[in-house]
């Protein structure tokens, strides 16, 4: 059984959802239980094993720290850093961590204070080289263990950094470890956007020197596939919830509208009939609707169709010029761009258009994208100089910028939680 | 077929399947008569130079992509002002006066804006753009239309004077 405390912090915990919070102050409202932390104590993992065992696991006891903090759940204090104690803390957060040539095996622990009962104990093993995902993995059961859902410490984010007039499509962890270009084609790749399992990246390139077309990478590595090459737009595509379908932007009858293709690329139904500009489209969660953009009354603003393009609404009243609509991934929000003088300022609202709030302000933010969790969104801003990542909690505190190694970088979006199940795509072409 | 032809035109026709296939090719085949090359023909003689004429014979200037006139839009419009018009009937004549030339027409926008916006937004320029030149008499089948959005400003400022520059529907020789 887990202790009183604990008990008493779920409940703490679940008194901050949407009801009680409303009384008080509009921002937590729609930000599902965020603006209270639960503070833990990370203590230095015990090192065994090989020579090399103290050094990873003082790289170990960083990474984690780091995972728990950035979870927007806890406030975490380090046994290793001076003068922080285990003061008022909720749990102490350690284990034991064994190098044996090739071989780690964290034998993670979560126990509370001051009684020092467990809470988690669980073993992880692997490759000596995936180190840093045996540490990912026990910081999200330890925000599942406190929450009901893992943490998103093993997702990854894919982004396009610019060099001169050359925009490459790369991969990160969400942590910044493990950068990756993907293209090297030196031409304009933009607007990428995952597989429902996470292994393939969809995105815009005109590196067919026929203007923009769609392809698909595997987020891994390797080439890049032609997904729809059809005469005039091919842009902003994304896989639907269930992967068997891309939405996106041709203009192959003459003017910017949005399609259904197969995820292959193949069989286009055309959902939007409109002399307008359509684009940007985005799936809701269940697959059910769509939220696009269009300047249909004269600027661009955010719509909402159901999935076979009719129903149309606008999606919003509450703030003008909006753009870049990015569906929560429990359906509840959506999150959007709004022009100011100076570029774009953030915004949530619920998935009907009320309650619109600014949630990230000042210079330019652009492209806001859902973790799987639904408590932060990526985005990319020029708010520090050149254009880079940054992630919002959704609360009261600064966004924090992702390290992307002084790159100028755009357009995120952040993968699935990792599958164990293969991809359902197969990118042979010759099968 | 799988016999060799004793013919100077097989062992020709052996020769350059060899060299095209290269090593893939384990055992010398002769392809069937239809695919084999003909024998060239000799090497043409150059035609001799006819007498030169001493009056320059005025040859009419090569048309460049320079001398186009980019139709310019303003902010988050693809309407064709007054001055886009003017601009395109100029482009009109010359596509007239040079029948074969294909052109892509080029959608452009100013940094303002998303990405993806942008993108449809070049697009709706260049088909404007486009349409125009249809209507003026030009067939469709010669243009091409790429929008690349903000991605490719003609000047970097950050300023309406850059932008106004950046945001043009712009035709290239192809």
């Amino acid at each position: 059984m887990r202790a009183p405390a604990l008990a008493c912090l779920l409940l703490l915990l679940g008194a901050a959802a949407p009801g009680f919070a409303q009384q008080r102050d509009v921002r937590i409202d729609i930000s599902s239980g965020q603006g209270r932390r639960i503070r833990v104590h990370c203590e230095s993992l015990a090192a065994a094993g090989d020579k090399n065992a103290h050094e990873t696991s003082v790289q170990a006891d960083e990474v984690l720290a780091g995972d728990l903090e950035t979870s927007a759940v806890f406030t975490v204090t380090r046994s290793w850093a001076s003068g922080e104690q285990p003061f008022d803390v909720q749990a102490v957060v350690g284990g034991k961590w064994t190098a044996n040539g090739n071989q780690i095996k964290l034998s993670g622990e979560v126990r509370d204070f001051p009684a020092r009962r467990p809470i988690l104990v669980k073993d992880y093993r692997g490759a000596a080289r995936d180190w840093r995902s045996i540490v990912h993995q026990f910081a999200d059961d330890i925000v599942l263990q406190f929450t009901g859902e893992p943490g998103v410490a093993q997702t990854r984010i894919a982004f396009v950094t610019q060099s001169g007039r050359e925009k490459e499509l790369c991969v990160m962890d969400v942590d910044g470890a493990g950068l990756t270009q993907l293209t090297r084609d030196r031409s304009i790749a933009l607007s990428p956007a995952w597989s429902p399992d996470g292994s393939l990246v969809l995105f815009t390139s005109y590196r067919g020197g026929h203007g923009p077309q769609i392809f698909v990478n595997a987020a891994a590595g390797g080439r890049a596939y032609l997904v729809s090459g059809r005469p005039g737009l091919n842009t902003s595509a994304s896989y639907s919830p269930d992967g068997r379908q891309v939405v996106c932007t041709l203009s192959q009858d003459g003017n910017p509208e949005i399609y259904l293709l197969d995820a292959r690329g193949g069989s286009p139904r055309r959902l939007t009939d409109n002399r307008a500009i359509d684009t940007s489209p985005c799936w809701s969660p269940t697959g059910q609707e769509i939220a696009f953009t269009s300047d249909r009354s004269g600027n661009p603003q955010v719509y909402v169709m159901d999935r076979e393009g009719g129903n149309v609404r606008r999606l919003t009243y509450e703030v003008d010029y909006t753009d870049s609509p990015a569906w929560s991934p429990k359906g509840d929000r959506i999150a959007l761009v709004s022009r100011t003088g100076s570029g774009f300022d953030i915004y949530v609202c619920r998935a009907d258009g009320t309650g619109a709030r600014p949630v990230v302000t000042g210079k330019s933010n652009e492209n806001p994208r859902w973790s799987p969790d639904g408590r932060h969104l990526v985005f990319a801003s020029n708010r520090d100089g050149d254009y880079a990542l940054y992630v919002t909690d959704l609360d009261d505190r600064p966004p924090r910028k992702l390290s992307t190694g002084g790159r100028t970088v755009l357009s995120p979006a952040w993968s699935p939680r990792p599958a164990s199940t293969r991809s359902a795509f197969n990118l042979n072409p010759g099968q | 077929m799988k016999q060799p032809m004793p013919s100077r035109m097989g062992f020709l026709a052996l020769a350059i399947c060899a060299a095209l296939v290269g090593s893939c090719v384990k055992k010398p085949q002769v392809p069937p008569p239809t695919e084999a090359v003909p024998p060239p023909q000799p090497a043409a003689q150059p035609p001799a130079p006819a007498p030169r004429d001493t009056t320059p014979v005025p040859t009419p200037p090569r048309l460049s992509s320079s001398d186009f006139e980019p139709a310019f839009f303003d902010f988050d419009s693809y309407t064709l002002r007054a001055d886009a018009r003017q601009a395109l009937d100029h482009d009109a004549k010359l596509l007239r006066d040079n029948a074969d030339a294909g052109v892509v027409i080029e959608g452009h926008c100013d940094e303002r804006g998303t990405a993806e916006y942008n993108q449809a937004l070049g697009e709706k320029r260049a088909q404007a753009a486009r349409d125009y030149l249809v209507a003026a008499g030009i067939p469709a089948s010669r243009f091409e239309v790429v929008s690349y959005g903000k991605e490719r400003p003609f000047d970097p400022g950050h300023d309406e004077s850059a932008w106004q520059k950046n945001r043009r529907a712009h035709i290239l020789l192809k």
